[in-house]
């Protein structure tokens, strides 16, 4: 019975959004009040129901409802409950499914909030957000069907894989991360639509930068948790290991990032448009590729689900796109005509130009490593897989630069600095990377690229805070206003978003310098001890009191127990375990992690023995590593924070009509601006 | 229409999707083993329960089908059935081999007690067999030929059609 209704919800939700994606092209190509309002309520319709076929999903799952494939496959009844919810995305047809819930939650949004504003656009970038719908509802119906009904049900199922159980981050990152990608289907509808009207005006570049930016901050946060994940669960010390499915949502990260960059200029200059449309739906395709990798069972990897037969599906919607893409960016990028140019010489514009370059080469660095191993198969039908050192090495140097250019770029005005306001700039700021290079030698950093990364985050973190801080001493200059108000006033009143992008800045350099720490500044030591016996790492003393076997409802849980020491004084028991979950066949480590403030010891359970008393225990003190997640939470309230909309009067479609080149039917655009929704 | 940007654009998808294309079928659990077409490893194992010595050199002039395997292993259980079933069926033209990896001998006893046994099991303490195989998990099944020659290698629960179809292979005629 609750198959039967999630089956119809999503067969009714797949007809609604072909149909919507028909009726919102229509409305586009012959522009109508009717149409756009039609294609609306399309979106709404879809978003509804396959809501709704969540909601049925979620009460399966709830209720153990043995009777729903996916139930009977993901379920148990012996489950935490936060485990039975996250168990929606822990498998293949639950994770489509769960899918298709966000991005109705999108279209929705993205439907309902532009509801009156650009009418020329958006019945375009409906038709396409429907479009994308329809796919993914096409998936959940045929391929990935999670509603099939089971007709001698069994009175308990196995659970979701183990490794998605042993940590609560797992019921945290999935939904991030589909937030990022899912979202990104948004900005590629509006950029389509810019492409399919050739007009990409002022006005609407708002829209198109607010709904890169929101899946961006979530696509952020979730790399962050994705590595979290990996750090506290996986017990190899490590949050980032170049594997293909990480790669995978690094690369849409990277284009989206450059793509913020290049509409700033747009924004200010009025060129890159073309580019910068290229950037966003080279962002959408990578999600789509990266999902195919995720999906096909092309790569193994802890984020691969099993083989299955989605992938060819997946495969023919990402040749369409792509396809469909490029042609529509040859057929339509010369109408996006430029309304002024960017000249050589020292200025932000140029540095804009230089990261959206490093930015692209970056994305292509990172596809051909990922992608290498197949091509290598095809052709040569040998095995062989691209290791971290290929990554190191290629991410290393192009991660510098943009740390240095996101330095120099706040630095120069736009336009052309002149070699006394160059010197003036970016002189003074060398200090702070001497210093940060100075302490760093001083804390015993010898590597040479931690030191350079050291001295080029200081560089640029001086003149991030030198750029917070001077519209608040203007103000408090000209004004005689006090700290704390010239500080509400010049920035969180008016220039919100450019302190939101300052905070992203700072945080990415706390970011890239902690990365470069902890990767080079670790100790590690593996010993094997029996009971009461003592090992030293980085000026712990571990004692090793025990191993105690626990007995939990899904999990059998052996756990070392430690006594950390440090100059003789107890700090902490830590409890690293090895875990051995009901109907698997090998145990899982849980690693314990002790954070502080500059440092993270990490205890690893490598094998245990409860009878005779035996552990093998890998330990690691891992600088900075504390920082790493911190930080990524100050880029993730950043992007939020530019998100929020200033009180400044909104650019209306006037700026953008007067800003473009080329003719409008406005008899149709006019009566669209009074229709309203 | 912008050819400049619909060449680029085409040169750098087309290529891509083909690549997919030729990769779907790929299964990255399957690595090659560098022993298909080499003499096996020969290996000297005690048999579980009866403690008699086992020498696979000394087993040339028929088939042989070494099967890694362990108690813990929960596709073991299911493929145990089939390989018992056709170790009956073929008799002793066919020599049929458990190495078991990482278990105790208890546990094996107990297994092919309640699952019953047709063949030897051999007891793989330390793991040395295993790691001269390359085997990286449980089930692993490599086929052998008369002459001694690994001719065909396994991952995963053996079906009896994979297992036929392997052992023509390891017969000679395939």
């Amino acid at each position: 019975m609750t198959a039967t209704l999630g089956r119809f919800l999503v067969d009714l939700s797949l007809l609604v959004a072909t149909s919507g994606a028909m009726v919102g092209f229509a409305a586009g190509f012959r522009p109508s009040a009717s149409g756009a309002r039609l294609a609306r309520r399309f979106a709404y319709a879809f978003s509804a129901l396959m809501t709704a076929a969540n909601l049925v999903m979620f009460y399966a799952l709830l209720t153990h409802d043995f009777s729903v494939s996916y139930v009977a496959q993901v379920g148990s009844r012996s489950l935490p409950t936060w485990v039975t919810i996250a168990s929606l995305w822990s498998s293949l047809e639950g994770s489509i499914l769960f899918w298709g819930l966000v991005m109705s939650i999108y279209i929705f949004v993205a439907t309902f909030a532009t509801r009156r504003d650009h009418p020329e656009y958006m019945p375009f970038a409906i038709g396409v957000w429907l479009a994308c719908a329809a796919f993914f509802a096409f998936l959940i119906a045929g391929p990935a069907q999670p509603f099939l009904t089971i007709a001698s049900p069994l009175a308990d199922g196995p659970g979701p894989n183990p490794l998605l159980q042993n940590h609560i981050l797992m019921a945290v990152h999935p939904p991030f991360l589909y937030l990022g990608f899912v979202g990104m289907t948004i900005p590629f509808g509006l950029a389509c639509a810019a492409l399919l009207t050739g007009r990409l005006g002022h006005a609407f570049l708002r829209p198109l930068r607010t709904w890169l930016l929101l899946p961006w901050t979530f696509l952020t946060v979730a790399i962050m948790l994705g590595g979290w994940w990996s750090y506290e669960v996986l017990g190899w010390g490590g949050y980032w290991a170049w594997d293909p499915v990480e790669n995978a949502s690094f690369l849409p990260w990277l284009t989206a990032t450059a793509a913020l960059h290049s509409a700033i200029v747009m924004e200010r200059k009025g060129t890159l448009k073309g580019w910068t449309v290229t950037l966003v739906l080279s962002t959408f395709l990578l999600t789509i590729f990266g999902t195919f990798l995720t999906r096909s069972g092309v790569f193994n990897s802890v984020h691969s689900f099993t083989q299955s037969s989605i992938g060819p599906t997946i495969l023919v919607f990402l040749a369409i796109a792509l396809v469909f893409s490029v042609v529509l960016l040859a057929t339509r990028i010369d109408r996006l005509t430029a309304e002024g140019e960017i000249t050589a010489g020292a200025s932000r514009e140029t540095v804009f130009l230089a990261n959206n370059l490093l930015f692209v080469v970056f994305t292509f660095t990172v596809l051909i490593g990922t992608v290498f191993p197949l091509v290598v198969e095809a052709t040569k039908g040998t095995q062989m897989s691209v290791g971290r050192p290929y990554f190191d090495k290629m991410a290393v140097p192009i991660g510098l630069a943009l740390l240095f250019l996101m330095g120099v770029g706040p630095a120069l005005p736009w336009g052309r600095a002149t070699g006394e306001q160059m010197r003036r700039s970016l002189l003074p700021p060398a200090i702070g990377g001497a210093l940060a290079a100075a302490i760093g030698w001083a804390t015993g950093v010898r590597h040479g690229w931690t030191l350079l990364t050291l001295a080029f985050g200081g560089y640029t973190l001086w003149i991030t805070v030198r750029e917070i801080w001077l519209p608040v001493r203007q103000r408090m200059r000209a004004r005689g206003e006090g700290v704390g108000e010239a500080i509400v006033a010049s920035q969180i009143h008016r220039g919100r978003r450019r302190l939101a992008a300052y905070i992203v800045h700072a945080a990415a350099v706390i970011v890239i310098v902690s990365i470069a720490v902890s990767s080079t500044m670790g100790k590690v030591s593996e010993v094997r001890l029996n009971q009461g016996q003592t090992t030293k790492i980085g000026g712990y003393e571990l004692k090793f009191i025990g191993a105690e076997e626990r007995n939990e409802p899904h999990r059998i849980s052996t756990a070392a127990r430690f006594e950390v020491r440090r100059e003789g004084k107890l700090v902490r028991v830590m409890e690293p375990a090895m875990n051995l979950y009901q109907g698997q066949r090998e145990p899982i480590g849980t690693p314990d992690v002790m954070t502080t403030l500059t440092h993270d010891l990490y205890l690893s359970v490598m094998s245990i023995d409860a009878a005779a008393q035996v552990v093998g225990l890998h330990s690691m003190v891992n600088p900075m590593v504390g920082w790493i997640w911190i930080a990524v939470g100050f880029m993730g309230l950043g992007g939020l924070m530019a998100l929020i909309p200033s009180r400044r009067r909104p650019v209306t479609d006037r700026d953008d009509l007067m800003t473009e080149l080329r003719p409008i039917e406005s008899a149709p655009v006019t009566s669209l601006v009074e229709e309203g929704g | 229409m912008n050819r400049r940007v619909l060449l680029v654009g085409l040169a750098i998808t087309i290529p891509a999707i083909i690549l997919f294309v030729v990769s779907l079928g790929r299964d990255p659990h399957k690595v090659r083993s560098p022993l298909v077409g080499r003499v096996a490893p020969d290996f000297t194992l005690l048999e579980a329960g009866s403690g008699a010595v086992v020498r696979l050199s000394s087993l040339r002039g028929k088939p042989v089908v070494l099967n890694f395997w362990a108690t813990w292993c929960v596709p073991c259980f299911a493929e145990h059935g089939v390989l018992t079933e056709a170790s009956r069926q073929l008799g002793p033209n066919v020599q049929f081999l458990g190495v078991v990896y990482d278990d105790k001998e208890e546990k094996i006893l107990q297994f092919l007690k309640e699952n019953g046994s047709a063949y030897p099991t051999l007891n793989d303490g330390g793991g040395k067999t295993a790691i001269a195989y390359g085997v990286y998990g449980v089930p692993e099944t490599f086929f052998i030929d008369p002459s001694g020659k690994i001719v065909a290698k396994y991952e995963g629960p053996l079906t009896p059609q994979l297992l036929d179809s392997n052992l023509q292979k390891a017969a000679g005629r395939s």
